[in-house]
């Protein structure tokens, strides 16, 4: 999918990567490379006007005017606050639209720079021309962590740069030594909503939104880029708001634009976007995502397709609709688990990061995808830990004797209005409060109780396929070990102690669906023992 | 073509001559520091007398953010360094940066340190840092020079023990010292956040800062936005540059957008930022200032955030927000993302509607409502819960989701019908 290819690889690229990719870097051993102040410009041959906007489509009234706040060249200019949704082309724009004016500017993104003291030391770093290396074991130039450092270092910085660039622009014309123009140097803080996490937005952030009045230095310009809307950023001390441009979802058209660009039988493409485009487009419109779903959707489509250059006329596209709606249909459904992962791993990472929390919808896409590698009494125990966490345990006793079946039919009766209501309330509780905690000891009877029933019914087919078939003796160490495995792989919570029993109590968030699937790789019943009210 | 790029130029330096006043806080401000009851005469008033008869003395100045309190304060500064180059030395702390102690008279003891040519040790103390300070302090009274401590964002200085302001303050008491302490904050009742030790220390002179009368803004923005007449910019251009803007200003239209600016952003600060956005806009080959340029400024001032992220939303996306918005008509009284895909799931079930999609799929437009708050999580508290179960709130009302829906371009009809029941 070559979408705005070319903008796309550049922007999540520091300057110090884009300029090891040049030809300086595979000539010289990256050691002797030393940065100047060439860097700070882009470094590529600027890009004119007219392939800034025909790499970005639907982004013209955006570029223009991101150039007219940054105003013409040696202008000083208020902060501005870059906002939009994700994958609209607030970074990619924003960059390039630096090496449309070969500009000096020192870009960092709060993603990669994940503290205050790396975003810190990264600016510094990329100001001070210093490079980490193994000759000073990767250290930065300076040690910083408090703000109030940071400040007398970037103003030290930025005082020699500027004079240095304004010693430049009087000598050489800019345009021949590769140098960036103008005595201007901009500062660009990506992905700002990170910061809010850092430490509550106590400081950081407000500290980031006064820069420009700490500083005081109309040679400084600010621009700050983040995916959620300026009303988001709550500081109970307020700060001089920066300027906002929005950059909004692209549109269906605007959609076609990016797809249709660097694509080798633009006729067949254009068929297949009139097919996909628009049921796609009601479920989103960032353009990652439909890319990622197109791409495989589009081999698909020109499968049936010998040779793959022919422009199809009316009748081969009605075939070829009629071959790719099943795959549209499924594709709606199913794409999208395989997209969204990133993102709950990102968010994964990072709540862990604060607490030792688990998010189950990360762990049932990868198995999705990959099959199921685990034991059979691993599969066992995560089922009964799914029956754990799902029926209450008074009901144990009922559904787990010696029968082994549940009798929930015999026990219907009919229903009055009144029991109807509470029947939707406890249901509404039931959704709310999530899956319910258990103690080690429930877990392992319902482990027991299951394995001892497969056994059989498993005894009649395969007797000696049963692991776990080993009797109580040795059952128990290795069902223990079993069950640490499984909390590490977050498929079993341990949650905090019973205040009570002070013993360790767990928890699942593995998905019904899943527990079917695993259920169903066991041909164990497990709706039959499912508690539904 | 030649005059045409002799044109532009013209414009581009007109268009930098303006921008560059605008963020000179010098050139803003020093008009209005003529008359003799405006707070630049008071201030420098005071801090003169302070300097002349080598008394100790504190200030507060207060006011709502961009009211021109530092850049009035620096003004006041710059002048008296001129008036006294000897007996002045002044040492900026910013709230910001230094509310924490040991950082802060650390800051003070570098900025003193390079003030008196003295070296400074970075290991050095607390202890050490404050005897520093209440010496130089002595020295410098002894001298008769004064120091003057200007405190930004006075309001976080006062956090916490307030160990800084106490030994700032107790110095200049019992020392026979000259020093001023300026605190600058944009909280009205600071000096109700300060402790009795230090209140009790503190002179209570406080300078308040307000928003122009609208005579003084229109004289205003007629002195930043008129050119000189006698600079590098040709004499017949400024001049129709400046007949333009006249004729601009004394415009019904534009009185009446200027005003509507003003009702909610009143400050200085907030003006300036407007002219700068209109002066921005200002098309380069016409090279003058029109009413459009102010009418663009003023529309990207005026946006709403949430209605663009709801047009931003796909259409499943709406789907789950107008479930969320009948969860909550029907009294529900919190609700999480199970819930909201029954509701969804009932919806599909007695409509048969053509949007319907899996779980995972309507997960992820979950996430993408939480990540542009739309919805949030109703309390930090259930960590290691998964996001499916923590229970969530709609941060927007139902008006406002009504009228987003209505301008959403390809809304189901149903949706709306779903609103009102």
């Amino acid at each position: 999918m070559a979408t705005e290819e070319s903008p796309q690889v550049t922007r999540r690229a520091t300057r110090s990567y884009s300029a090891s990719n040049t030809a300086i870097e595979s000539t010289n051993p990256p050691e002797s490379y030393k940065p100047t102040i060439n860097d700070l410009g882009f470094r590529q041959q600027p890009l004119r006007l007219e392939d800034l906007f025909s790499s970005f489509p639907g982004r013209r009234s955006q570029i223009l005017e991101l150039l007219r706040l940054l105003g013409p060249l040696n202008s000083p200019m208020f902060p501005i606050l870059v906002y939009g949704g994700p994958s609209t082309g607030k970074t990619s724009v924003t960059l390039q639209v630096f090496r449309h004016l070969n500009r000096p500017f020192i870009y960092s993104s709060c993603i990669t720079c994940y503290s205050p003291r790396i975003l810190f030391e990264s600016i510094l770093n990329q100001l001070l021309f210093h490079r980490k290396d193994s000759g000073h074991s990767y250290s930065s130039v300076k040690r910083c962590e408090r703000p109030s450092d940071f400040v007398n270092y970037l103003r030290e910085a930025l005082e020699n740069v500027i004079t240095n660039l304004k010693g430049n622009s009087g000598k050489v014309s800019s345009k021949m030594s590769g140098r960036p123009d103008g005595t201007m140097v901009y500062l660009v803080f990506d992905n700002l909503e990170r910061v809010r996490d850092w430490d509550k937005s106590s400081t950081i952030l407000p500290f980031l939104f006064n820069l420009n009045d700490i500083l005081k230095m109309p040679e400084v310009g600010l621009i700050f880029i983040s995916n959620t809307s300026p009303d988001t950023y709550y500081l109970n001390i307020g700060y001089a708001e920066p300027i906002p441009l929005y950059f909004p979802d692209y549109t269906e058209v605007d959609l076609r634009h990016i797809f249709m660009a660097n694509q080798t039988n633009s006729r067949l493409y254009a068929s297949f976007l009139d097919v996909v485009l628009r049921p796609f487009c009601r479920v989103t419109r960032q353009v990652d995502e439909l890319a990622a779903a197109f791409s495989s959707l589009f081999k698909k489509y020109s499968e049936p397709l010998s040779d793959k250059e022919v422009a199809p006329n009316e009748e081969m596209k009605r075939r070829l609709f009629s071959h790719i709606r099943p795959h549209i249909a499924s594709a709606l459904n199913e794409t999208f688990q395989v997209r969204s992962q990133p993102l709950l791993k990102a968010e994964t990472n990072q709540e862990t990061k604060k607490t030792n929390s688990s998010r189950m919808p990360g762990v049932r896409e990868d198995f999705d995808k990959i099959d199921f590698h685990m034991s059979t009494s691993a599969k066992y125990l995560l089922i009964s830990a799914f029956l754990a966490s799902r029926n209450p345990a008074t009901l144990d006793a009922s559904l787990f004797d010696s029968t082994g079946v549940s009798d929930s039919h015999k026990r219907k009766r009919k229903a009055s209005e009144k029991s109807m209501d509470q029947k939707e309330m406890a249901e509404q509780e039931l959704l709310m409060k999530g899956p319910g905690t258990f103690p080690l000891e429930r877990l392992l009877a319902i482990f027991q109780c299951i394995t001892s029933l497969a056994e059989d019914s498993l005894d009649e087919e395969e007797s000696h396929e049963l692991t776990v078939e080993g009797g109580s003796r040795g059952l128990m160490s290795d069902v223990l070990l079993q069950l640490s495995s499984l909390c590490n792989a977050n498929f079993i919570i341990k949650g905090g102690s019973c205040p009570l029993e002070g013993s360790t109590r767990y928890r699942t968030a593995v998905s019904e669906d899943l527990a079917l699937k695993v259920a169903r790789s066991l041909k164990f019943p497990l709706s039959k023992y499912l508690y539904r009210r | 073509m030649g005059r045409e790029k002799e044109k532009e130029k013209l414009s581009e330096k007109a268009l930098n001559l303006l921008r560059s006043r605008l963020s000179d806080p010098n050139f803003i401000f020093r008009p209005l520091s003529d008359s003799p009851d405006s707070n630049y005469s008071k201030l420098k008033f005071i801090i003169s007398t302070s300097v002349t008869e080598a008394c100790n003395n504190s200030i507060l100045l207060l006011g709502p953010r961009g009211s021109g309190k530092v850049a009035v304060l620096e003004l006041v500064l710059s002048d008296l360094l001129q008036q006294y180059p000897e007996a002045i030395s002044v040492i900026r702390l910013n709230g910001l940066l230094h509310s924490d102690d040991n950082c802060a008279l650390k800051e003070i003891a570098r900025q003193l340190c390079m003030e008196h040519q003295l070296l400074f040790s970075k290991v050095a103390s607390f202890d050490d840092n404050s005897q520093f300070m209440i010496a130089m302090l002595r020295e410098c009274g002894l001298a008769h020079k004064t120091i003057i401590f200007v405190l930004d964002e006075f309001d976080f200085f006062a956090q916490g023990k307030q160990r800084l302001l106490y030994s700032l303050l107790d110095a200049m008491q019992s020392v026979n010292s000259q020093a001023v302490v300026i605190g600058v904050s944009c909280r009205l009742d600071v000096d109700q956040l300060l402790e009795k030790r230090v209140r009790s220390r503190f002179s209570h002179r406080k300078l308040l800062f307000l928003s122009p009368s609208k005579e003084d803004t229109e004289r205003f923005i007629e002195h930043i936005l008129s050119l000189p007449m006698d600079s590098s910019l040709p004499h017949n251009y400024a001049a129709e540059f400046n007949g333009r803007l006249k004729k601009l200003l004394s415009d019904e239209r534009f009185k009446e957008l200027i005003d509507t600016y003003l009702s909610f952003n009143f400050t200085i600060g907030h003006l300036v930022r407007f002219l700068f956005q209109a002066v921005s806009y200002m098309d380069l080959s016409a090279g003058f200032l029109s009413l459009g340029n102010f009418k663009t400024a003023l529309s990207s001032n005026q946006r709403q955030p949430k209605l663009e992220c709801i047009r931003d939303c796909s259409v499943l996306e709406l789907y789950m927000m107008v479930c969320m918005k009948r969860l909550e008509v029907k009294e529900q009284a919190s609700y999480n993302f199970y819930s909201v895909m029954t509701e969804y799931k009932s919806i599909h079930d007695s409509f048969q509607t053509s949007d319907y999609y899996a779980a995972n799929v309507c997960l992820r437009a979950f996430e993408h409502l939480l990540q542009c708050q739309l919805i949030s999580f109703i309390d930090n508290k259930g960590h290691n819960q998964s996001v499916e179960f923590r229970p969530v709130k709609l941060l927007i009302s139902s008006a406002e989701l009504h009228q987003g829906l209505k301008s959403y371009q390809q809304c189901p009809a149903i949706l709306l019908k779903l609103m009102d029941r």
